[in-house]
C-alpha cells in the first residue's frame, strides 16, 4: 500500500490543515456490533417468511431494512458538515492531564448529536452535542513524561441515532504540547533562601566568584563546603557565590540540584522555577543547548518550563 | 513522523471497551414497553397460561426495578430460577400441545424464552440479544393471521424496536421520548420506499426451503365426510370461504355450483370421501367453448381441495396464461389427455371430478379457473361400483324406490319423478330438522319429513342408488353474494347436492330446489328468512352495519389480493408489466442498487438532511480553487481568500473585476448575515462570474501541455 494511499485511509501522518469541514471523502461508515446483530435477526427473519411465504414477514423484514438504511444516511449525515476549526492545547506538567481543546461547530442548521472524539490511546470525551456556534471541547490526555507530545491521530465518531451504524471520521493535525518536568514534591528550598526566610534573595550559587562564607545547612551538596576553613577550625561553612550576575538574577542550572539523574534535576529545577516564580525573585536559566533569554513576548516562566521540558530532545 | 512506519495495520480502527455494564433504568423500561407490544398479538394465538407467564415475567422484572431490594423478586428473577422456569414451561408446552417440534409449540417456546430473558436481563450487553429476539417474535404473529389487523398491530411494535434502540444507545441521554419517536417515524417513513421496493422485487420462492412437521390444527369449513346436521351448522358461520373474481359478469344464482368434496362412501347414517379416488385427467370430456374465466382467492381451510363452477374445463393455475390474459382458457382444452400436472398448477384432478391441492391449503392461495357452467358432465370412465352400495339399513326407503321406479319408463324419469316427489309432498326446508336415529334416511323420508340440503342429497342419492342408478353426494357451495366487484362466498353458502349416472352423464339434481327454490335462486337467508335471523344471520336488517361489513370486507379483498398473496406468480406479472422478463439475480440487484442509491440521494437532500446554504458558498470556493490551481495558482495553506485572491488579480489582471466582486460575494455569504432571497441572488452571481472566468481561463489549443508553475508568482 502507498504512503499516499495510507494517509488517505487512516491519516498516519499529520497532514490535516485546520480549518476542516467533514466531508465524505473522510467519512467512514460501518455497522456496529448491535446493527450486526440486528442484520442477523433480520436474515433470520428473511428465511422464516420464505420458508412460510409470509408475505407480511416480507413487509416487515423489508421495512425494518428500510429502517436500517435510513439510519446509515442518518448517521453520515450526523457527522457530515462538522467543522473543526482549531485545536489549542495547554502545556502541563508530568503525571498531569494535557488538555486539548478542539473548536468546532456544525454546518447545517441542525444540532449534531452524540458526538464523540476520541485519541488512538483510548482517551475520549463524552458524547455531546454540538450546535450551530462554534463550542471547545476539552480532550485530556494523561501524561507521564516531559518532552513534546502529539495530539496524534483524532476520531470524531457518532452512532446517532439508533446505534446501528457507526460513523467516524480522522483528524490528523500536528498539534502538539509540552509536558514541563513534574516538579520534585519536597524540594529543597530554592539556592539562596532558607525555608524560614522565602523573601531573602537567592544567594547559593555555584557560579560566579566567592562572595563569603555561611553557615552550613542540612541539604547543602557537599562540594559548596569550605573544608578549608573548617579545617582551621572554624565550623563547616558553605562557600557564598557572587549569587547574582549584573543584572541581580539568580542562575539555575543543572549542577546545583546537586543530584545525578538527568530527569530528578530537571525535576528539582522545576520545582525550584516555581518557587521562584511564587516568591516573586527573578531567575534565570542557564542549561546547554537551550536559550531562555530571548527577547520574547512569552512570560519567562513558560518559556524556562519549556526550556525544561525540550531539555536534551529533539525537536 | 509516522511516514512510512511498516505496520500500517496499527492504523485501523482501534475498539474501545466501553462503560460500565449495567442495564440503565431507561433501557428495562424501553424494552420491557417493546416485549408487551409484542407479545400482545400473540396472546390470542397462544394458550393462555403462556401468554399469563410471558406477561408476569415482564411485570415482575418491573417490578424488581421498582423495589431492587426484594428478597422474592430476587430469587425468583436469578437466572438459576429463570432458567428452571424455562425448561419446565417446554415440558409443559410438549405436554399440552403433544409435541414440540412443530410451528406453533417452537413460537409458544419463543415467547416464554424472551419474557424469561427479559426477566433475568441485568447486564446492557443481553439487550441486543432481547432487543433481536423480539424483532423475531414479532414475525411469528403472520403465521397466526395475516390479516389488516396484524399488519396494524405490529406497527406499535416496530416503533418500539426503534424507541428501544435509540435508548439503548445512549441511555444517559435526556433527550424527550417525544422527539425520539418522532425521529424513529422518519426514519420508518425514509425508510419505506426502499422497503416497497425490495418487497416487490426481492425473489420470491414457490416452493419452502424446508418444511417442519405439519401442525396438527383445527379444520374450517366442509370436511371429507357429512352426517345429517354437518351442514346446517356450518351455515350458522358468516366467515369468509373464499372471494372470486369472475372475468365478465356473474353468472346467475342457480348456476353457481361450486364444487368440493365428492362423497360417496355411505354406511347407512354418513357420507365419507371414496378411498378408490385415483388421479385422474379432467372430469369433463365436452368442448371448452362458452367458458366462464374467474380467479378464486381461497381461505386456509387446512384442506386439499379447490373450489371450481360445475364443470371444470382445466386445472387451476396460479398465474394467468400469457398467451391470452383476458381469456386464461387452457389452451389445450380438447386434447389434454395426460395425467401429468403442468406447471405451475397447485392442484390435480381426481377420478370423481374433484380437484386437490398438493397439500393442505395453510395460506390463501389464489387461482384462475375456467369452467362450463353445465349440470350433465360425460366423464371418461364407467362409475365405480361403490357409486350403486347401500348398507341394508334405510330398508323402507329402498322398497319405497324400487315401487316408485318401477312407474317410470327411463331412468331420467325416474329422476326426475323423485324431484317431483320431493315438490309434491309436504317436505319442508328447515335449519332445524330435529334428531334422527339409526336409520336416519327412511326416517327423514317417511316420519320427519323436515330437513336441510344434506338430508334432501342425502335421500336422493339412496332413492337413486336403490333403483340401480350410480349417484353420489357433492358438497360445496352455492351461490355467492357480490361486493364491489367481486364475490364472497362465505361459509353459510355451503351446499350439499346429488349426482346420478344416466345415460353416460352425470347429471346433476338439487332436491333442495325442488323444495326450496329460493334457496337455488337467491340465497339461504330468502330461502328461510325467520331461521336465518335467529341464527345470527342478520343480513337484512341493520342496513349500515351490512354496508360497514361489505366495506370492510372489500378492504380485506383487496388487502389479500395485492399483499397478503404477492408471490412469485404475482411478481412475474409485475416484472412482465416492466419490461423485465425473467431477471437474472445480477439484474435484480442492480436495479435494487441504483434504487437505494437514487433514494439516498433524495434523503440526503431532504430539508434538514444537507447543508444547502451554507455549503454552497464553500463547494464555490472550492470550485474556484480548483479551477484556479488548474490554470497553475496553487493556493498556500496559510493564505487567506483574500490574499489568494489578490494574486490571482495580478496574474490575470484582465479578469481582476470578475475576481474582485467575486471576493466580496464570497465574504458576504459566508460572514455576513442576510435573508435568502439575498443570498440567493449572491450566489448566483458567483455562478456567473466563475463561468465567464472558467471560459476564458480555458487552456487554448497547444499553448502549454502542461500547467505553469505560479505558486510563487506574486506572493507575499
Amino acid at each position: 500500500m502507498s504512503a499516499a494511499w495510507k494517509q488517505r485511509l487512516f491519516r498516519t501522518r499529520p497532514e490535516d490543515a485546520l480549518p476542516i469541514t467533514v466531508e465524505h471523502q473522510r467519512v467512514y461508515i460501518v455497522p456496529t456490533k448491535r446493527g450486526f446483530a440486528f442484520l442477523f435477526a433480520l436474515l433470520l427473519m428473511l428465511i422464516a417468511s420464505i420458508n412460510y411465504s409470509l408475505s407480511l414477514g416480507y413487509a416487515l423484514c423489508f421495512l425494518l431494512c428500510g429502517l436500517f438504511a435510513a439510519t446509515l444516511l442518518h448517521t453520515y449525515s450526523n457527522l457530515a458538515g462538522i467543522r473543526i476549526h482549531a485545536i489549542d492545547s495547554t502545556d502541563c506538567f508530568a503525571g498531569e492531564k494535557a488538555r486539548f481543546t478542539v473548536r468546532l461547530s456544525e454546518q447545517g442548521n441542525r444540532p449534531r448529536q452524540g458526538i464523540t472524539i476520541r485519541t488512538r490511546a483510548g482517551e475520549s470525551t463524552g458524547k455531546f452535542v454540538i450546535g450551530n456556534n462554534t463550542q471547545t471541547i476539552a480532550l485530556d490526555i494523561s501524561t507521564k513524561a516531559r518532552g513534546q507530545i502529539m495530539l496524534g491521530r483524532i476520531t470524531i465518531q457518532s452512532d446517532w441515532p439508533l446505534g446501528l451504524w457507526t460513523c467516524w471520521c480522522y483528524l490528523h493535525v500536528p498539534a502538539s504540547c509540552l509536558i514541563y518536568p513534574q516538579p520534585e514534591a519536597d524540594a529543597p528550598p530554592l539556592p539562596g533562601t532558607t525555608a524560614d526566610n522565602p523573601g531573602a534573595r537567592p544567594t547559593n550559587n555555584t557560579q560566579g566568584d566567592i562572595g563569603g562564607l555561611r553557615k552550613y545547612q542540612r541539604g547543602d551538596a557537599l562540594s559548596l563546603i569550605a573544608w578549608k576553613s573548617a579545617a582551621r577550625g572554624l565550623g563547616l561553612q558553605v562557600k557564598m557565590f557572587e549569587s547574582s550576575n549584573e543584572h541581580g538574577k539568580t542562575i539555575l542550572n543543572l549542577q546545583q540540584t546537586g543530584l545525578v539523574d538527568l530527569e530528578a534535576q530537571l525535576s528539582r529545577l522545576c520545582a525550584w522555577v516555581l518557587q521562584a516564580e511564587s516568591q516573586q525573585c527573578e531567575y534565570e536559566l542557564s542549561l546547554a543547548g537551550s536559550d531562555t533569554a530571548t527577547n520574547s513576548e512569552t512570560a519567562q516562566m513558560t518559556r524556562t518550563l519549556q526550556a525544561l521540558a525540550m531539555h536534551g530532545q529533539l525537536t | 513522523m509516522n511516514a512510512d512506519s511498516p505496520g500500517w495495520k496499527r492504523w485501523l480502527p482501534v475498539v474501545h471497551r466501553g462503560q460500565s455494564n449495567r442495564m440503565h433504568r431507561r433501557t428495562v423500561y424501553a424494552l420491557a414497553i417493546l416485549l408487551l407490544l409484542v407479545q400482545l398479538p400473540h396472546a390470542v394465538n397462544l394458550p393462555i397460561w403462556v401468554s399469563l407467564l410471558g406477561g408476569s415475567l415482564v411485570a415482575a422484572r418491573l417490578f424488581l426495578l421498582q423495589y431492587p431490594g426484594n428478597w422474592i423478586l430476587n430469587k425468583i428473577l436469578s437466572p438459576l430460577s429463570v432458567t428452571c422456569i424455562a425448561i419446565s414451561s417446554a415440558f409443559l408446552l410438549r405436554w399440552d400441545f403433544g409435541y414440540l417440534i412443530g410451528r406453533d409449540p417452537s413460537v409458544a417456546f419463543l415467547f416464554i424464552l424472551v419474557a424469561a430473558k427479559f426477566a433475568e436481563v441485568r447486564r446492557s450487553s443481553d439487550a441486543t440479544l432481547l432487543l433481536c429476539l423480539a424483532a423475531f417474535l414479532l414475525l411469528t404473529q403472520y403465521f397466526y393471521s395475516q390479516s389488516i389487523i396484524a399488519a396494524a398491530i405490529t406497527l406499535p411494535g416496530v416503533i418500539a424496536l426503534g424507541y428501544a434502540l435509540s435508548i439503548l444507545r445512549d441511555p444517559a441521554n435526556p433527550a424527550n421520548a417525544r422527539s425520539q419517536l418522532r425521529l424513529i417515524m422518519t426514519l420508518l417513513v425514509q425508510g419505506l420506499p426502499l422497503a416497497a421496493v425490495l418487497f416487490l422485487v426481492f425473489p420470491r420462492l414457490s416452493s419452502p426451503l424446508w418444511s417442519l412437521p405439519d401442525d396438527a390444527t383445527a379444520t374450517s369449513g366442509l370436511s371429507d365426510s357429512m352426517s345429517p346436521g354437518s351442514i346446517s351448522e356450518l351455515s350458522q358461520s358468516d366467515s369468509v370461504a373464499f372471494r372470486v373474481e369472475f372475468n365478465g359478469a356473474p353468472p346467475a344464482n342457480h348456476q353457481l355450483y361450486w364444487r368440493g368434496p365428492v362423497l360417496t362412501e355411505f354406511n347407512g347414517r354418513s357420507w365419507h370421501e371414496s378411498r378408490q379416488n385415483l388421479e385422474s385427467t379432467r372430469h369433463y370430456q365436452g368442448p371448452a367453448s362458452n367458458l366462464t374465466s374467474y380467479s378464486v382467492m381461497l381461505q386456509p381451510h387446512k384442506q386439499r381441495w379447490l373450489f371450481a363452477l360445475e364443470a371444470a374445463v382445466g386445472l387451476p393455475q396460479t398465474q394467468h396464461s400469457s398467451t391470452n390474459p383476458n381469456q386464461p382458457a387452457p389452451t389445450d382444452a380438447a386434447t389434454d389427455t395426460t395425467t401429468n400436472k403442468p406447471q405451475g398448477a397447485p392442484g390435480r384432478f381426481f377420478s370423481d371430478g374433484q380437484i386437490k391441492a398438493d397439500k393442505p391449503v395453510t395460506q390463501i392461495l389464489r387461482y384462475y379457473q375456467s369452467s362450463v357452467l353445465t349440470d350433465a358432465v360425460t366423464p371418461k370412465h364407467y362409475p365405480l361400483k361403490e357409486t350403486l352400495y347401500l348398507p341394508g339399513r334405510n330398508t323402507r326407503s329402498i322398497a319405497f324406490a324400487q315401487e316408485l321406479y318401477k312407474t317410470f319408463d327411463s331412468e331420467k324419469a325416474y329422476a326426475e319423478g323423485v324431484m317431483e316427489f320431493f315438490n309434491r309432498e309436504s317436505y319442508r326446508y328447515t335449519l332445524k330438522p330435529g334428531l334422527l336415529g339409526d336409520r336416519p334416511v327412511d326416517e327423514f323420508i317417511f316420519d320427519t319429513k323436515a330437513g336441510f340440503c344434506e338430508h334432501y342429497a342425502s335421500a336422493f342419492v339412496v332413492l337413486m342408488r336403490a333403483a340401480d342408478i350410480p349417484a353420489r353426494v357433492v358438497t360445496g357451495y352455492l351461490g355467492g353474494e357480490m361486493n364491489a366487484g367481486y364475490m364472497i362466498v362465505r361459509q353459510s353458502d355451503a351446499h350439499a347436492w346429488a349426482e346420478a349416472f344416466i345415460d353416460g352423464q352425470w347429471h346433476r339434481f338439487d332436491p333442495t330446489g325442488a323444495v326450496a327454490p329460493m334457496r337455488v335462486e337467491r340465497s339461504l337467508a330468502a330461502a328461510l328468512p325467520e331461521e336465518a335471523t335467529q341464527s345470527g344471520l342478520s343480513r337484512t336488517r341493520h342496513d349500515w352495519f351490512r354496508k360497514a361489513q361489505l366495506r370492510w370486507d372489500a378492504l380485506n379483498h383487496q388487502w389479500q389480493r395485492l399483499i397478503v398473496n404477492f408471490d412469485k406468480a404475482s411478481q412475474s406479472r409485475l416484472l412482465d408489466k416492466l419490461g423485465l422478463n425473467k431477471p437474472a439475480l445480477w439484474q435484480i440487484a442492480v436495479v435494487i442498487l441504483a434504487i437505494a442509491a437514487i433514494w439516498s440521494y433524495l434523503i440526503l437532500g431532504m430539508p434538514g438532511m444537507a447543508s444547502r446554504q451554507q455549503s454552497q458558498a464553500e463547494r464555490q470556493w472550492h470550485r474556484l480553487t480548483r479551477l484556479l490551481k488548474a490554470r497553475g495558482l496553487v493556493r498556500l495553506n496559510d493564505e487567506t481568500p483574500q490574499e489568494f485572491l489578490n494574486r490571482a488579480t495580478m496574474i490575470w489582471p484582465k479578469h481582476s473585476e470578475r475576481l474582485n466582486r467575486m471576493q466580496t460575494h464570497f465574504t458576504a455569504v459566508r460572514f455576513e448575515p442576510a435573508d435568502r432571497a439575498t443570498l440567493s441572488q449572491l450566489s448566483k452571481q458567483i455562478d456567473r462570474d466563475f463561468l465567464a472566468l472558467w471560459f476564458s481561463l480555458r487552456p487554448r489549443k497547444r499553448q502549454s501541455t502542461k500547467p505553469v508553475n505560479l505558486a510563487g508568482i506574486g506572493n507575499r
